[in-house]
């Protein structure tokens, strides 16, 4: 037998046909990573799609005809990463946004009314406990309102006290630091109750139920002392807004617990993934609830003063929300 | 792992180690912390300082922080800038396009996932036990979660499924059969009973240590002796007879291994693949 040739190689002759088309793909590629597929022309983008299905069908065939290890090597890292390059996503930030306003937050609204209901409904469930036991005995106030939320209002606090919580202007120049608090204490809640949904719902109900609680412990209070026309106007002005953002992110945190409570059909993980994409976005349909209402927090609260005002622009801006998350993006969904 | 894209050649790519992400997700920490005071201190020296710099700096941490992550892997195809100094990517687990569903879905459950839970740690160590211990909780099992998978994932990778990857590097080097031969030397050629003793994996064992030779810097002692003790073990294993003289050792490897490889390579087509040289008594356990 003769000594073998490097051309008599089958797995030889295939590389020396493909090299070139290979070097080239790599150096689209590499243009592609560092300055952004748009560096592209149309010429190079259409070429670069052209020789990444080329070279993963080299990849293919050199994993049945090639030995040579590091053939097998470059050709898996170069169609890796050709791949990256060509599935890279398209979106823009921009875009993204608006499509988000557009569509994207108003259908996933729509699509989850019963959850929604549902986390209304826990927060109401809430109210009503809170109420009917401070109206029991006072001492439960204590049980649910944190004393660094309650700023000193309490059973104990004179009415005089409370009505200076109501019209009385805050230490000026705080509204931010305050407003920044309410908002990451806000903020943490939504987060939680939207969060530990994926535990089976019950941190979720709980927590809302919980808010809820807080929340009649407090109306019962100034109800108590007479006040109860001026806490809601107090409330109204951002509490529409906030307390709306808390439930809509419960539902997100339901729709993540029935998932992996009644996954159907699905595998738990593939139900997960599959409410998640509704679940997401009334997350952050929360989130940008939340800030609208730090600013209302900030900057409303304690300057404007009228009642009808105060109830006129909380419950206001409440039907904004609605209107939005009802009305806009109607059509065949994406 | 695998991944299938719409081409149906399976891709493979490495996982990216844990540590790797913790280095990654530690620059980009250092980074928004770098912008959020850059940005408060440039507030404080145009205005005067009130408290009002304090509430803002902690809305700067929440809106700089937050968006951060999935602004920066949607701009740069699922690496932040941590990740892309760590060569580290987000892809697609399905093998599609990373989705802007998944790159938000897996960055905001980082927050309470991951930043949240620590920071209550950090917060209730002291005042507030029972929270701490909680939270402690929490963030015990989303750092188990990854370590009991095999693609790492947390559990907004899983919610958005989403894996990790370490960027592949593509480095073609010479093809080791087309090595320069030295014309004067002496080739050596082989039978085919010669060639049925070894398999794939020894064939590129080999391959690595021919690439070792081509090297100008490769004529130390010891390569040499090492050169020399594999050339005896062919010679006893194939039952090559003849022997070889020191200064045609190169020359018989890389004749060995061009007539190997296309051995190997001809069996392979016609589905013997042999991946080492127990391939004989593999084939007869069978």
């Amino acid at each position: 037998m003769d000594p073998v040739s490097a051309a008599a190689i089958r797995s030889v002759r295939f590389r020396r046909e493909r090299e070139a088309d290979w070097r080239q793909l790599e150096m689209l590629v590499r243009k592609s990573e560092q300055k952004g597929v748009r560096s592209l022309g149309w010429t190079e983008a259409q070429r670069m799609a052209r020789l990444y299905q080329q070279a993963a069908n080299s990849l293919s065939v050199a994993r049945e005809i090639s030995l040579d290890k590091n053939l097998l090597e470059y050709l898996d890292a170069l169609v890796a990463r050709a791949y990256l390059a060509v599935y890279a996503p398209q979106a823009t930030v921009g875009g993204v946004v608006q499509k988000f306003l557009a569509s994207g937050a108003p259908q996933a609204f729509r699509a989850s009314l019963l959850h929604i209901v549902l986390a209304v409904f826990c927060m109401l469930l809430g109210v009503a406990i809170g109420y009917g036991l401070y109206v029991q005995d006072q001492s439960w106030y204590h049980v649910f309102v944190p004393p660094e939320l309650a700023g000193g209002r309490g059973p104990g606090a004179s009415t005089e006290t409370l009505r200076e919580g109501i019209y009385g202007d805050h230490d000026s120049g705080g509204f931010l630091g305050f407003a920044s608090f309410l908002f990451s204490h806000n903020t943490r809640i939504a987060i939680f109750v939207f969060g530990l949904g994926a535990f089976l719902c019950l941190p979720t109900v709980l927590l809302t139920v919980y808010n809820g609680a807080l929340l009649g412990a407090f109306l019962a209070l100034h109800v108590d002392r007479g006040l109860g026309w001026d806490i809601g106007g107090w409330l109204s002005i951002h509490g529409v807004t906030e307390i709306g953002a808390i439930c809509i992110a419960a539902a997100g945190g339901l729709r993540l617990g029935s998932a992996v409570l009644f996954p159907g059909q699905m595998t738990r993980r593939d139900a997960l993934r599959h409410q998640g994409r509704d679940a997401v976005k009334l997350a952050l349909i929360a989130a940008l609830m939340l800030f609208a209402a730090a600013i209302l927090e900030g900057f409303a609260r304690q300057t404007v003063q009228d009642m009808t005002l105060r109830y006129t622009i909380g419950w206001g801006i409440g039907a904004l929300w609605l209107l939005w998350l009802l009305g806009v993006g109607r059509g065949a969904r994406t | 792992m695998e991944v299938t894209p719409p081409e149906g050649v399976p891709i493979r790519f490495e996982v990216a180690s844990l540590g790797a992400r913790l280095g990654a997700q530690l620059l980009d920490l250092v980074l928004t912390l770098l912008a959020i005071g850059a940005l408060v201190l440039l507030l404080a020296q145009l205005f005067t300082f009130g408290w009002w710099l304090v509430g803002f700096a902690s809305l700067a941490f929440f809106f700089v922080r937050i968006p951060y992550y999935t602004i920066t892997e949607l701009i740069w195809n699922g690496a932040t800038l941590g990740k892309r100094m760590l060569g580290l990517q987000v892809i697609s687990a399905e093998g599609r396009t990373l989705s802007v569903y998944a790159v938000v879905a897996r960055n905001l459950t980082k927050e309470a996932e991951v930043f949240l839970p620590i920071l209550f740690l950090l917060v209730n160590v002291q005042q507030d036990p029972v929270s701490a211990i909680v939270s402690g909780l929490v963030t015990l099992i989303a750092l188990i979660v990854p370590m009991t998978n095999r693609k790492r994932q947390r559990i907004g990778d899983i919610l958005a499924g989403t894996v990790v990857i370490r960027k592949p590097v593509a480095i073609l080097l010479p093809d080791a059969a087309t090595a320069p031969v030295e014309l004067e030397s002496q080739s050596f050629s082989f039978q085919t009973h010669q060639l049925d003793h070894y398999g794939a994996f020894e064939l590129q064992t080999l391959e690595a240590i021919l690439r070792k030779i081509e090297r100008p810097e490769a004529k130390s002692a010891t390569l040499v002796r090492e050169i020399t003790s594999i050339v005896e073990a062919i010679r006893l294993k194939i039952g090559y007879a003849e022997a070889v003289n020191p200064e045609d050792h190169g020359r018989f490897l890389s004749d060995f291994y061009r007539a190997q490889r296309r051995h190997l390579e001809a069996r392979q087509l016609f589905g013997d693949r042999r991946s080492d040289k127990y391939h004989a008594t593999a084939d007869e356990s069978e």
